[in-house]
């Protein structure tokens, strides 16, 4: 597993601080540049504008590029950034007005405002990176984010951005300033778990919320928005996933790929998992309809976080992977496998014990 | 609650199918289209039509928006120029019965591209906005002049980021340096087969020697050009059709599973020959059959076979967007998207455009390469390119798949304001659309396996094809 904190002797700050490790002088150096002096074994000194920084990092941990999370008093510094990975999401709050059963991040009720802090990263990253925007519920400071967006998005115009949002908080009022950010600089990465209001209120845990998320859902339509609409398959919604695919083929057609997501255990995840996982290796019945009345509508669909064998043989070509390199792993029957390339593997908390039943079998 | 509006049709079984401007649809009985009309929906009726998206409370909800995203995805959108036709001869080593292109003989001169025809080509190559290009070789037979053919794909592979070229051939004579250029990574060819060795011969090649030359040209492009670089359409003369079984295990057995098979073409020199009206019905009457060979050859074998416009139509009814042909968009904007280029450097909205000015019936030229494209002409036949208002097709309930292809009507009526029903291209596309509703609605496993694999699906899945009390 990739580590995502490294151990840091940081100057003395009173504010939160963002810096970027590189090896040489830059061509040009920024205020939040450190410019590496010394390398021992695992300590590499910096100098950030005239002050020594230490980090200790591993080899192995490539480091070079990656723009850190200073905060004071804090011994070891956030990886917000990494320059070598294509997996890079800040995580903007902490808070969330939804309390999903899958949910891999549980919501905690306090709130520390780091928006100038994450600008300033994203504009201090590797050349057309595409960076994620997670949470909590990101879109609680709307107009905050909305700000940061705007900033990045016009000073760094090679840069895209993946906001994961409940889309609970969008109104008729926000489709202009939506629409100016761009359709292909924004990917709003939104989840729907049923058509009947009355199971996706239960699985998000707040009522009215499927009422919300339509609502929500027009206002990026009226704005152009680029939207991947994200369904964690789950023993709740499993008798729903063909009339969602019906009704998001036929109404939400204008969003960009439908992910039909396999369920992390970790979090809410990983305390539901008994009454929650759905094992798609043993019957994926609702599944190929839902990709088939999705084809036939020329609806993008994408299986995400499903290993490769436990999938069909003929809808195989929908899973790409997809689970970020820090979390992913491969079992022992792995080993050996033709596939294993183009499979995204296994949850790094994944206990087979209690997953798949009919994978790795002999 | 509004409901949004329905057009409506009787099918063969007595049920009505019924579609909205979005070209979502359902069927339904005779007493729900009077409940429908005289506004007598009940309960159970409103519950269908919110449940299906059919109607809204206001125009700032999902199912407004929803219903007027899939009404806009309908429409076909122009884009930039990217694929070009080209003639760069009009000699041809074959005289076919039915010639489409109106050709001459290979010995006579004057019908090829002079020098300066091919620099004013390259010219306007080079001004194209797009880095991606497609370039479809016509004639005559292009391979007589492989010289060209050679210059314009250097010159494009030198220009544009990623090039692709289409050879349309008879495949009659083939030199080895021809051969060479089939056989190039991006070139493909597309030649004509007629279904049968019969046919072939008597519409085609007239001659024992000469078809057998030709299939022997064939066997060895499929075999050498690599899966998927070949493919031919069959010309069918629906009064001297060969079976639609035969035809299939032809194209199988030469490892061609898209069939796109067409009626003679009426223009050009054919139109002397053939008696084209009466034909039409003659037409779709085998067209019909030859879908249902195909499905019962799908149910039977391995090699599994479609045609291709029925799978394009199908397409059409199940998603938006699905503007790939360039015979059936709407609005079909001319004039954006492709071009032809003639032997003698004029410039044509589409293929069918040169055959009707060739034979002289109108001159539906829109320029020449030298001095330009005639914009006030490309805008005046645009005029008439959407269905989405004309009095004869608002109605109807295939209006939201179906399209315009006034160079069509112009050259079988010589006029564009003819009723539309009264037209080959309505008659023929009705009855296209009506045979994908009844395949689409069929219990028939055998159907239902076609349909899924046509459909790009591995399943027709009920929700997809509602039906309402």
């Amino acid at each position: 597993m990739i580590n995502l904190r490294v151990a840091v002797e940081a100057p003395p700050i009173l504010e939160p601080l963002v810096v970027r490790l590189l090896a040489h002088e830059p061509t040009i150096r920024t205020d939040n540049d450190a410019v590496l002096l010394f390398e021992e074994d695992d300590r590499l000194e910096y100098d950030l504008q005239g002050f020594s920084l230490v980090v200790h990092a591993p080899s192995s941990n490539n480091i070079d590029g990656d723009v850190l999370l200073i905060v004071p008093g804090q011994p070891s510094a956030h990886r917000l950034i990494r320059a070598s990975s294509k997996h890079n999401t800040l995580l903007v709050t902490e808070r969330c007005d939804q309390l999903c059963v899958m949910c891999s991040q549980p919501p905690k009720s306090y709130h520390t405002d780091l928006f100038d802090q994450f600008a300033t990263a994203a504009l201090l990253a590797p050349e057309k990176a595409m960076i994620g925007i997670s949470g909590g519920e990101p879109l609680l400071y709307k107009s905050r984010l909305l700000e940061m967006l705007g900033r990045v998005v016009e000073a760094r115009p090679d840069l895209t951005f993946h906001i994961l949002t409940n889309g609970q908080h969008l109104s008729a009022a926000d489709v202009p300033a939506i629409a100016e950010l761009g359709p292909e600089r924004i990917l709003w990465g939104v989840p729907i778990y049923a058509v009947d209001a009355a199971v996706h209120d239960s699985i998000v845990g707040k009522s009215g919320a499927f009422a919300k998320l339509t609502e929500g859902l027009t206002v990026l339509m009226r704005a152009g928005a680029s939207v991947e609409l994200r369904t964690v398959v789950l023993r709740q919604n499993w008798d729903q996933l063909p009339t969602l695919a019906d009704f998001i083929s036929s109404r939400l057609s204008f969003s960009s790929v439908w992910a039909i997501m396999q369920l992390e255990p970790i979090g809410y995840g990983r305390m539901n998992w008994r009454k929650s996982f759905q094992d798609t290796s043993e019957d994926f019945s609702n599944v190929a309809r839902a990709i088939d009345i999705s084809m036939a509508r020329g609806q993008s669909v994408s299986l995400y976080n499903f290993p490769l064998c436990s999938v069909p043989h003929e809808y195989q070509r929908h899973a790409p992977s997809t689970i970020s390199d820090w979390k992913r792993k491969y079992l022992d029957f792995c080993d050996g496998c033709s596939s294993r390339q183009a499979c995204g593997g296994f949850f790094e908390w994944y206990k087979h014990g209690e997953g798949f039943a009919r994978l790795g079998g002999t | 609650m509004t409901v949004v509006p329905f057009k409506f049709r009787k099918a063969v079984n007595g049920q009505i199918l019924f579609t909205d401007d979005g070209g979502r649809f359902f069927r339904s009985s005779e007493a729900f289209l009077e409940r429908y009309v005289y506004e007598a929906l009940e309960d159970q009726d409103l519950a269908f039509l919110e449940v299906n998206g059919f109607s809204y409370t206001d125009e700032q909800d999902l199912a407004y928006a929803g219903f007027a995203y899939a009404f806009a995805s309908r429409l076909y959108l122009p884009r930039q120029l990217d694929y070009i036709i080209l003639v760069p001869t009009l000699r041809c080593n074959l005289a076919c019965s039915y010639c489409q292109v109106s050709r001459v003989n290979e010995a006579t001169p004057g019908f090829d591209w002079t020098d300066e025809t091919l620099v004013s080509v390259l010219h306007f190559l080079s001004g194209l906005q797009t880095r991606t290009i497609k370039v479809e070789f016509q004639g005559g037979e292009p391979l007589l002049r492989l010289d060209l053919l050679l210059a314009v794909r250097d010159f494009c592979n030198a220009t544009f980021e990623v090039c692709e070229f289409v050879v349309c051939t008879n495949l009659q004579v083939v030199s080895p340096e021809a051969w060479a250029f089939l056989a190039l990574p991006d070139v493909s060819v597309s030649t004509s087969l007629d279904g049968s060795k019969e046919a072939h011969l008597n519409q085609r090649t007239s001659t024992v020697s000469a078809t057998n030359r030709f299939f022997e040209n064939l066997m060895h492009a499929t075999s050498h050009l690599g899966e998927g670089k070949v493919s031919a359409l069959p010309t069918i003369d629906p009064r001297h059709a060969p079976s639609p079984r035969s035809v299939i295990e032809m194209y199988a057995s030469f490892n061609m599973r898209s069939i796109y098979i067409r009626p003679v073409n009426f223009q050009g020199f054919a139109r002397k020959r053939f008696d084209a009206l009466a034909t039409t019905k003659a037409w779709i009457r085998y067209y019909s059959e030859f879908l249902d060979a195909a499905i019962v050859h799908n149910w039977e074998a391995v090699d599994h076979v479609e045609e291709y416009y029925f799978v394009h139509c199908l397409r059409r009814v199940l998603r938006a967007g699905h503007d790939g042909h360039v015979d059936l968009r709407n609005p079909n904007i001319l004039g954006s998207g492709y071009l032809v280029i003639d032997h003698d450097g004029r410039v044509y909205p589409t293929d069918e455009a040169r055959m009707v000015t060739r034979v002289g019936q109108m001159d539906l030229s829109v320029g020449h390469i030298a001095s330009g494209i005639d914009q006030s002409k490309v805008d005046a036949l645009n005029e008439e390119a959407s269905n989405n208002f004309h009095p004869d097709c608002v109605h109807c309930v295939y209006q939201p798949f179906c399209g315009v292809d006034l160079i069509d009507d112009l050259s079988r009526y010589g006029r564009i304001d003819l009723p539309k029903h009264q037209t080959d291209f309505c008659q023929r596309h009705m009855a296209i659309f009506d045979k994908v509703f009844e395949l689409l609605y069929s219990e028939d496993p055998r159907v239902q396996k076609s349909l899924a694999m046509w459909a790009g699906s591995q399943s027709i899945d009920p929700l997809l094809v509602k039906a309402h009390a």
